[in-house]
């Protein structure tokens, strides 16, 4: 196993470690806030993957990721469900995104890779898939299409705020 | 066959992402529809050692906190328990030692929340007693003001409990004063409120009326303290009333509870 998997693996462990027993924990607060909001960080592990890594195993990747959260938050399949689709989504992005002299391969989104601007939007649109899927599955129906735009509003402000913090301030490289 | 192949090798990520979705699917529907899981939930070992360590990193702070309360109950408890022993000292038989007079349908067992949700649909919680303590499905799970859930997955050392404030609990309870009886369920997102159905109109309600468990099951015991009426209202021409409950436990409080495990079921009918 080369460095840089070992420097993924070992993010994706304490993200994962402060989605569950931190930020889960600051969701049980008692502001009104958090009847609605949720603040997710754990996509970022799918994010940060490698440019070169295909599409495939960043959908499986995904999915475990997701399974996992799921198991912490007793919400079986909804959080798999919401970042399989948030892998997938990532890979039609990067597409879109791609800037004209292509990607370095052997890089990852970052700001150091590819600047503020480009993170911010790439982040923006991915978090805003991943958290409406989440929503519409939690509930299972678009019958409270109100509550979850609402739900997916508020989670997605929060979301954004942790994560370019975490951007920020860790700036990772790779 | 190659084109079938070279297809499938093609949108091999697609296809994945599909077949993926499906089982998330699945898991989620099968999840709901029987609430329970399969293979993966937070009674499982593993997760059940995480959640312990970081909670007693955050109980150290709480200490004092939790003594100072738990003496409280504590002084309550044995008031009551004076009380009771000289109430029935009057009615005992001369002949007999009090402590053969005294039945015992009840045992509890205390444990510890490590893990609480309340602004979920589906709210559930995780304690640190499993199997190996007593712990079986079914059983009621009280806290100190209050109820609080009940058993839903039991393992080895950790078991997860639905909470009352989820879709699926409905809970007997009654109006102290007169005894009628309805179903306590949770329909909004309020972790503080719950809804007593079934409450038929000629019943008379009073804002502040004590609402108790009414012991029609083998869940909770009778008399349990929930909480007290907020409002009441009726629907549109229907024979009973809407009641609004504010509850005493604070859910998203939950720390120490007591599970129940009812000993004697004869007894406990009589």
């Amino acid at each position: 196993m080369n460095l840089s998997a070992l420097r993924h693996i070992i993010r994706g462990v304490l993200l994962l470690l402060l989605q569950v027993l931190v930020l889960k924990r600051i969701g049980l607060g008692e502001s009104w806030i958090w009847e609605y909001g949720n603040i997710f960080i754990y996509p970022v592990i799918i994010f940060l993957l490698p440019f070169r890594l295909s599409r495939l195993y960043v959908i499986l990747i995904g999915f475990f990721i997701g399974l996992i959260i799921d198991i912490f938050y007793d919400t079986i399949g909804v959080h798999a469900f919401a970042l399989t689709a948030t892998a997938y989504a990532r890979g039609l992005m990067l597409a879109y995104m791609e800037p004209r002299g292509g990607y370095q391969l052997s890089m990852s989104p970052t700001i150091f890779s590819m600047g503020l601007n480009w993170v911010l939007t790439f982040t923006f649109f991915t978090m805003l898939i991943h958290v409406f899927l989440y929503f519409s599955v939690e509930v299972f129906t678009f019958v409270y299409i109100g509550q979850i735009l609402l739900k997916t509003l508020i989670t997605l402000v929060l979301s954004m705020l942790v994560i370019m913090g975490y951007h920020l301030l860790f700036n990772p490289r790779t | 066959m190659n084109n079938l192949l070279q297809f499938v090798i093609r949108y091999s990520a697609f296809l994945v992402f599909l077949l993926l979705e499906v089982i998330a699917l699945l898991l989620v529907v099968r999840y709901n529809e029987n609430q329970k899981s399969i293979f993966a939930h937070s009674s499982n070992k593993f997760v059940g050692n995480l959640y312990s360590v970081a909670e007693d990193v955050i109980q150290y702070n709480r200490l004092q906190v939790v003594a100072d309360s738990l003496s409280g109950q504590n002084a309550l408890l044995k008031e009551r328990i004076f009380n009771l022993e000289r109430s029935l000292q009057r009615f005992a038989p001369v002949d007999k030692p009090l402590d053969s007079c005294i039945l015992e349908p009840f045992h509890l067992i205390d444990a510890q929340v490590i893990s609480n949700s309340i602004h979920q649909r589906n709210n559930h919680f995780t304690i640190d007693k499993g199997s190996l303590d007593g712990i079986q499905t079914g059983m009621g799970v009280v806290s100190p003001h209050g109820i609080a859930g009940i058993i839903d997955h039991v393992g080895t050392k950790y078991s997860t409990a639905i909470s009352i404030l989820h879709s699926a609990a409905r809970v007997s309870a009654s109006i102290k004063r007169n005894g009628y009886f309805g179903s306590l369920v949770w329909k909004e997102t309020d972790p503080g409120h719950m809804i007593l159905e079934a409450i038929p109109r000629q019943a008379d309600i009073l804002i502040g009326d004590t609402i108790v468990t009414s012991g029609y099951s083998f869940i909770y015991p009778k008399d349990l303290f929930i909480g007290t009426v907020e409002r009441f209202w009726t629907q549109g021409g229907s024979n009973y009333y809407t009641v609004e409950v504010r509850l005493q436990e604070d859910i998203a409080r939950l720390d120490r509870v007591y599970v129940i495990e009812i000993m004697d079921k004869d007894l406990y009918i009589e």
